[in-house]
């Protein structure tokens, strides 16, 4: 299938845009009070509207890299893939040396060293971790699946060694179970919509299932989280308790833009992780409906550009970046409203932030660029069967591997057309 | 169903599932969290309001006697605050008001408030402001301070711990000192900072608590204390009370008891009976001082005069029991005018007024008790609140018919003031009245109100009763003149000037029966211009457990000394200057 270059998909750049200006509304109006409470409580001497220039900053310069993302080439970005997850990973073992020798460079706050200090901003090697290992599954995935190879060592060997030392460095050394639990929906997604039988996947999930228990059991503070999930004796219970009064005070219309008491102090980390709190003060059900609303097409317009995708390594990046950007939405609305135990993820566009929100719009500026070479037709992929009979069965990986030699033309094909253009 | 629509489906029930989540909080249970935000978000703070002051009259001029001042307390943050800077400037600013150590200060850098100095004084806390220290805050509080020191003790009372007005002025007058305080409402911050967001915030300024303007004159009253206090020692008595009155207004010049405490200092007194202002609230038998009401209501009822005579027996009989004179014995004996018996304090003449009273030479009626009842208790108002602004305590006057054993012999003994139980203040007043022509004026210590520096006066005083007529009171001049010049130790009263007085001794109860060997003396007095209305009545009351002290011998030169005192100080000039 032969597909030419269309015009990008405006919904998914009006979206980005209007959330990160939302965003910015709403560090305008909490910034005086942020500033207020760490200056009070720290003796800091933050400006009234310190964070709102911070915040205009960072959106502009998530603007840029949205703009950049959607110009660069995307054939030059695959193979970048392995720099790029080589990049994230080497920072995250450079971060944890540092934190070793307690380097100023290595940021670290209750024993976690997430971040690197570079004075004038902080950068989390975990976020370019995550762009890298998009690119490289799905650089991975599409490779084996082309020779016919998804069910070999020679994908499962690579497969199962990048991912859990990610995991490792992410939930062991950093100790960042958000943002380890985003990693784990990127993986299992690209898995999923990899084609790959329905037993590997459920049989990987089931290794990451046990993984997971171990990581929680063998770690006493996640354990408490989940064992004192809901009660009052959580060490989180005061967080999770001020973020469902923000929310709850906000009822149908909200306070209004500025008039949020719980940003006075009451909410901690009001402009990162908690902002979704404070918009729901500020602007209600009506407005938290509306930003649900927001990311859910958003998400699904992601869902779709995959699925109108005809190639497998650019629907695969898509994919990834669906489930990243899923992990971050899902994980930190259900933690403010008390639906899972608190997780410390940032709200992608909208919390104050710098490389999260940039790698986020960086991560949508591609799939921006990649929807410009959406098919007239949906790609055809896997299908979930309600039952398989054993003939049908042992046909399928001879189907696989005819679909894959097909593709594979198509995709040769293409490749020269678009190099023609 | 293909893969991407399982997590397409994935995706909008999620999504639908924070919705409802949503609406859950937000709609369903706005009102249970709204409420939870407003426990924890709406400051409710009281303004408080400032205590009145308290002043005394300075000739004409009010003068603070009472002041507030603002005192400061040092509280430092150990987490945010530097050790040596802190300190330095704390330390010197504060003196000897620290009450922390250093090292125990910044022993635990996690803390974020502790105490380090208390009642730091304005100058000091300006300092330390000025220095801007981090982590360093000031609370200022007020505090009663008294630039008088122990001057008026009894009267003013004092402020407690927690803000109470306790004893004395600042007890009785506690509604209008203290004022009114405040109420703020708002919404607020996690710091506890007041916050403009928010419609429905309250701010109910407080009411300032009144200035109070007292009637005694400062001059006078610490005169009146030294001579108290020089008196005590030179007479070997330790407790004397004076009060002051001007007869024609019911106006308390002074009021004081030896020895009084230091307010400032309340809580170091030892004895609580200190704090006890006698002259209102201890009631007591003032004894002979009170034939001045018998013989007043004799006249009133036209059954004697100064010159009426009876045959004193130096002892009477009433109901078999024995009334003595205080002279036992041979003395005065045979026809004497009521004159004598009020210049020598012959019991046996007041017992005979009483029996006149009731239409009988020997016998003592119902009549006769009701008529002195009436004037003792229902003119006079003995054993009845006299309504000053203090603390008063009530006394007791036996009813004419009350169905006890031995009335008649009761009221035998209340012409000469025993068996009945009155204050000073209730004596005062009435005699006050006898002196200055029948009119009862309620005692009062207020004179005014000082409203933004303005002494603002209170309204006219007006008798609030007549006890005897113009004659009688001018009659009771005389005979109080003539008891005053009847004994040599009087001292001559300056040429010019015109003073009556009596005496007072009386048996003293203890544990429900007369006791020999103790006695409290009492003197109670008027004088002015020769000629002209009196201009004052000075009471005093000398006692000491176990002593025994004469009205005569204790109380009448205390009396002296204090009459010179007052013509001095309100400036009583002798007749023809």
């Amino acid at each position: 299938m032969l597909v030419r270059k269309h015009k990008s998909d405006r919904i998914i750049g009006v979206l980005t845009v209007v959330l990160l200006a939302i965003g910015l509304i709403v560090i305008y109006a909490i910034g005086p009070m942020r500033a207020n409470v760490m200056n009070a409580a720290y003796g800091t001497d933050y400006g009234e509207n310190y964070f709102f220039w911070r915040q205009l900053l960072n959106v502009s310069l998530a603007l840029v890299a949205f703009v950049a993302a959607f110009n660069f080439p995307y054939k030059i970005v695959r193979r970048l893939g392995k720099v790029a997850l080589g990049l994230g990973l080497g920072l995250c073992v450079l971060l944890g040396v540092l934190a070793l020798f307690g380097s100023a460079l290595a940021q670290c706050s209750l024993g976690a060293c997430r971040w690197f200090d570079l004075g004038f901003m902080s950068l989390q090697p975990a976020e370019i971790l995550k762009f890298g290992l998009v690119l490289y599954l799905a650089g991975l995935i599409t490779e084996r699946k082309q020779e016919g190879k998804l069910t070999s060592w020679d994908f499962w060997l690579p497969f199962a060694v990048v991912c859990s030392v990610s995991l490792f460095l992410v939930i062991v050394v950093q100790k960042d179970l958000g943002t380890g639990a985003g990693m784990i929906a990127i993986m299992l997604a690209m898995l999923f919509m990899s084609g790959v039988k329905m037993r590997y996947f459920v049989a990987t999930v089931g290794v990451i299932l046990a993984a997971g228990v171990i990581a929680i059991v063998a770690y006493p503070h996640r354990m408490e989280r989940i064992l004192t999930f809901g009660s009052a004796d959580s060490s989180d219970a005061y967080h999770i308790e001020n973020a469902l009064i923000a929310i709850g005070t906000g009822g149908m219309f909200g306070v209004g833009v500025g008039n949020s008491v719980q940003a006075t102090g009451y909410l901690p980390e009001s402009i990162n992780d908690s902002v979704f709190a404070v918009m729901g003060e500020t602007f209600g059900f009506v407005g938290l409906v509306a930003v649900v609303g927001c990311f859910t097409i958003l998400l699904l317009r992601l869902l779709r550009t995959a699925r109108f995708l005809p190639d497998d390594e650019e629907s695969l990046v898509v994919v990834g970046i669906f489930a990243w950007a899923t992990a971050h939405v899902v994980i930190n609305i259900a933690s403010m409203t008390g639906l899972i135990p608190l997780t410390g993820i940032t709200l992608p566009l909208l919390s104050y932030g710098g490389t999260s929100m940039l790698l986020m719009a960086a991560a949508l500026g591609l799939v921006l660029q990649l929807s410009c070479y959406t098919g007239r037709e949906p790609r055809k992929e896997a299908v979930i069967q309600a039952k398989t009979r054993r003939s049908q069965r042992a046909n399928w990986g001879q189907l696989e591997r005819q679909l894959a030699q097909r593709q594979r033309a198509e995709r040769a094909e293409r490749l020269t057309e678009r190099r023609e253009d | 169903m293909t893969r991407n629509k399982v997590l397409k489906f994935g995706v909008l029930t999620v999504m639908a599932v924070i919705v409802g989540r949503l609406f859950f909080i937000q709609i369903l249970q706005h009102e249970m969290w709204t409420e939870k935000a407003a426990a924890q978000q709406t400051l409710t703070n009281t303004l408080p309001a400032e205590r009145g002051e308290i002043y005394m009259m300075d000739g004409s001029e009010p003068t603070a006697v009472v002041l507030n001042a603002t005192v400061y307390t040092v509280i430092v943050d150990p987490m945010l605050a530097d050790q040596e800077a802190v300190a330095e400037v704390v330390g010197k600013a504060v003196g000897d008001k620290l009450v922390a150590e250093w090292d125990e200060v910044f022993a635990n850098r996690n803390l974020r408030y502790y105490v380090v100095a208390r009642g730091v004084e304005r100058a000091a806390a300006e300092q330390i402001a000025e220095a801007e220290l981090t982590g360093v805050w000031l609370q200022s509080d007020t505090e009663r301070v008294y630039p008088e020191g122990t001057l008026a003790s009894t009267v003013l009372g004092f402020v407690n711990a927690e803000g109470e007005g306790q004893y004395g002025v600042e007890g009785a007058l506690d509604g209008r000192l203290a004022g009114t305080d405040g109420l703020l409402k708002t919404v607020k911050d996690v710091n506890n900072i007041a916050l403009s967001i928010g419609d429905e915030n309250v701010r109910i300024p407080a009411e300032d608590g009144e200035n109070v303007v007292l009637t005694l004159d400062k001059n006078l009253q610490h005169r009146v204390e030294q001579i108290l206090a020089s008196e005590s020692e030179r007479l070997g008595f330790a407790n004397l009370s004076a009060v002051v009155l001007d007869p024609n207004t019911g106006e308390v010049l002074a009021m004081a008891d030896y020895p009084g405490y230091n307010p400032a200092n309340y809580g170091q007194v030892t004895d609580i009976s200190a704090y006890i202002n006698h002259v209102v609230e201890d009631p007591y038998e003032p004894a002979s001082v009170c034939k001045t009401f018998t013989f007043a209501t004799g006249m009133e009822y036209g059954v004697m005069d100064a010159n009426t005579t009876f045959n004193n027996e130096a002892v009477t009989y009433v109901d078999d029991w024995p009334i003595w004179n205080a002279e036992r014995g041979a003395f005065l004996l045979g026809q004497q005018t009521i004159q004598t018996a009020f210049n020598y304090s012959l019991n046996t003449g007041s017992t005979q007024v009483l029996r006149w009273l009731g239409g009988s030479e020997t016998e003592i009626t119902a009549q006769g008790r009701e008529r002195l009842y009436e004037y003792y208790h229902n003119r006079f108002g003995l054993g009845e609140y006299t309504g000053i602004e203090l603390y008063e305590a009530l006394g007791s006057v036996t009813e004419p018919n009350a169905e006890i054993y031995g009335i008649n012999s009761t009221y035998a003994n209340m012409t000469f003031g025993q068996n009945m139980q009155v204050t000073m203040i209730q004596v005062a007043a009435a005699f006050a009245s006898v002196v200055n022509g029948g009119h009862y004026y309620t005692p009062t210590v207020v004179a005014g109100t000082m409203e933004d520096g303005e002494f603002v006066e209170a309204a006219a005083r007006e008798p609030v009763r007549e006890t005897v007529s113009e004659e009688t009171s001018a009659k009771m001049r005389e005979m109080l003149y003539n008891t005053r010049k009847a004994w040599r130790n009087t001292g001559l009263d300056a040429a010019g000037y015109y003073v009556g007085g009596k005496t007072g001794t009386a048996q003293v109860i203890r544990d429900g029966a007369y006791v020999l060997d103790e006695t409290g003396a009492t003197y109670i007095g008027f004088g002015g211009t020769d000629g002209e209305m009196p201009e004052y009545v000075i009471m005093v009351r000398v006692w000491e457990d176990g002593k025994v002290a004469g009205g005569q011998e204790h109380a009448l030169p205390v009396f002296n000394a204090l009459k010179t005192a007052v013509q001095d100080e309100l400036k009583v000039r002798p007749a023809g200057m």
